[in-house]
């Protein structure tokens, strides 16, 4: 990674197919994807005195979906916030630990936190496009900011409402304000915004926890789709969800992760009692 | 921390229940039908084979309610394993139950059992009473989530298999040139294979169990590998 200049991003070939063998755990299978894998090595995230995330290690597979579940408050929004340095960003706050990506370390010194941000998008809880800019200027808004409009800017958006599920819904309409769509095209809008700068890693906190059953689905979908070209981690509430579309799931209590392992087995045979627990609804 | 799915906990636990109780009934059908065939009391044959209907009732109620839970709950974990094996459960009892049935049809077609057939009959009473045994065993094991009980299924199964030989062969002999005998002879085969099946479910349900409590499922054993294979190689 080089200091203080956009470097993260870098040529990608787009994988397409999964041909991994069968594993036991996300840390036994081997992979070869030119997509980005993070690394999390004893991080612990404070609030002032208290410490929201406490020591977890958990990999980001490339070109893979990792849910993290866990109840309100275990520090799973903390941790997502971890990844792309925005949880720095609220005063009183502090990060131990590393964030590697491809083996690098994020946190490390001269890293410039805007080029952090750029490598590793974030899509929200709420749809939150730019409510007075266009559908075009919400997703050239992040390539306008990062410096990479260029000069096929209409290209890119496209690519970008294409690659987010929206463009045929929206291609009609460009000028129209971002705020005028759907909720869950709103959604698909932010994710389209995220991932016009072409991120390596798409970070998701909640992402459908505001929206109706159909447009869950709908981002579901899409996001099956994406993890072919990024790497995706996704917070959720909705056991149901991480089920649906992850390929390994993290569970989180009281700040320390308790497990990570392929989603099947956290759902059909955790190893961990309070996994357990939780995911049957036994306590929470 | 509180249980927050008590309901839907109550629902699993009320088909585990009802599946079990359907579990007594086959034991009680297969004494029936046993002893229909030692008495020849076709009284009691023809109830054994009424009474299945109750048990194929049983088994749609509990296949039906199996398909809600999945459909409405989502169960995981060790939920997902109990609702499988309960349906699963369920399954083989039903098979159990028209095993009962086919042994109580032989008493009509059976007739006076010719001389020298008391060796034999007493080996379909053992038979019957060992398979009947495993029946209760397989429940308890069920209820208490105990492996190792629901593994000696397999060894008590052993005492059926030898049974079934030793009636066969014997059955063969007592057939000669008579031809009452001979046919005499093959319903007894024919009574002590499906007592042999209902000793295979018992087992099969043994499975079961060893699956809900230890997430892996694996055949205690298999006829063309001996010595059991697991269903992750």
């Amino acid at each position: 990674m080089t200091r203080t200049t956009p470097p993260m991003v870098r040529p990608r070939t787009t994988v397409t197919t999964r041909e991994d063998p069968p594993r036991t755990t996300s840390a036994s299978r081997p992979t070869d994807r030119s997509a980005r894998r993070v690394e999390l090595e004893g991080l612990t995230a404070y609030y002032g005195d208290n410490a929201a995330v406490q020591g977890v290690s958990l990999e980001f597979r490339p070109s893979e979906v990792t849910a993290i579940i866990g109840p309100s408050g275990c520090g799973k929004s903390t941790l997502v916030r971890c990844v792309n340095r925005m949880h720095e960003e609220i005063p009183g706050t502090r990060v131990e630990g590393a964030v590697k990506l491809d083996g690098e370390d994020i946190y490390g010194p001269g890293i410039d936190p805007v080029a952090v941000r750029a490598a590793i998008g974030m899509v929200f809880q709420k749809p939150n496009p730019f409510p007075t800019m266009s559908v075009f200027d919400n997703v050239a808004a992040g390539l306008r900011l990062t410096g990479k409009r260029g000069r096929n800017l209409n290209a890119r958006v496209e690519a970008a409402l294409r690659g987010a599920g929206l463009w045929d819904e929206v291609k009609d309409r460009l000028g129209k304000p971002g705020s005028a769509l759907s909720g869950g095209q709103q959604q698909r809008l932010c994710i389209a915004r995220a991932i016009a700068v072409e991120p390596e890693v798409v970070l998701m906190d909640e992402p459908c926890s505001a929206l109706d059953p159909q447009a869950t689905l709908r981002i579901e979908e899409l996001i099956t789709e994406l993890k072919n070209r990024y790497t995706i981690a996704i917070v959720t509430h909705n056991m149901q969800q991480a089920a649906r579309v992850a390929d390994s799931t993290a569970f989180m209590l009281n700040g320390e992760l308790v497990e990570h392992a392929l989603t099947d087995k956290i759902f059909t045979n955790p190893s961990d009692k309070r996994t357990e627990d939780y995911v049957t609804g036994r306590f929470g | 921390m509180t249980e927050s799915r008590t309901d839907f906990h109550g629902h699993l636990g009320e088909l585990e229940e009802e599946a079990l109780s359907t579990l007594e009934l086959t034991s009680t059908a297969l004494d029936q039908a046993i002893e229909a065939v030692l008495t020849r009391d076709t009284e009691l044959a023809v109830m054994v084979i009424d009474g299945d209907d109750r048990i194929d009732g049983r088994y749609l109620d509990v296949h039906q309610g199996v398909l809600n839970l999945l459909a409405r709950q989502a169960p995981v974990a060790s939920d997902l394993r109990l609702t499988a094996a309960v349906l699963h459960t369920i399954h083989h009892v039903e098979r159990m139950g028209d095993l009962c049935v086919n042994i109580a049809k032989m008493v009509s077609l059976m007739g006076e059992p010719p001389p020298g057939s008391e060796e034999i009959i007493a080996k379909v009473e053992a038979a019957g009473n060992q398979a009947r045994d495993q029946i209760r065993q397989a429940e308890v094991a069920f209820r208490q989530r105990n492996v190792n009980l629901a593994e000696n299924l397999v060894s008590q199964d052993d005492v059926i298999d030898r049974l079934n030989r030793q009636i066969f062969r014997e059955a063969v002999e007592i057939g000669g040139d008579d031809d009452h005998a001979r046919e005499w002879g093959a319903h007894v085969m024919l009574i002590a294979r499906y007592i042999e099946r209902i000793g295979d479910n018992t087992v099969d349900i043994g499975e079961q169990i060893a699956f809900v409590v230890t997430g892996e499922f694996r055949e205690f054993t298999d006829a063309s590998r001996p010595g059991g294979v697991s269903a992750t190689g």
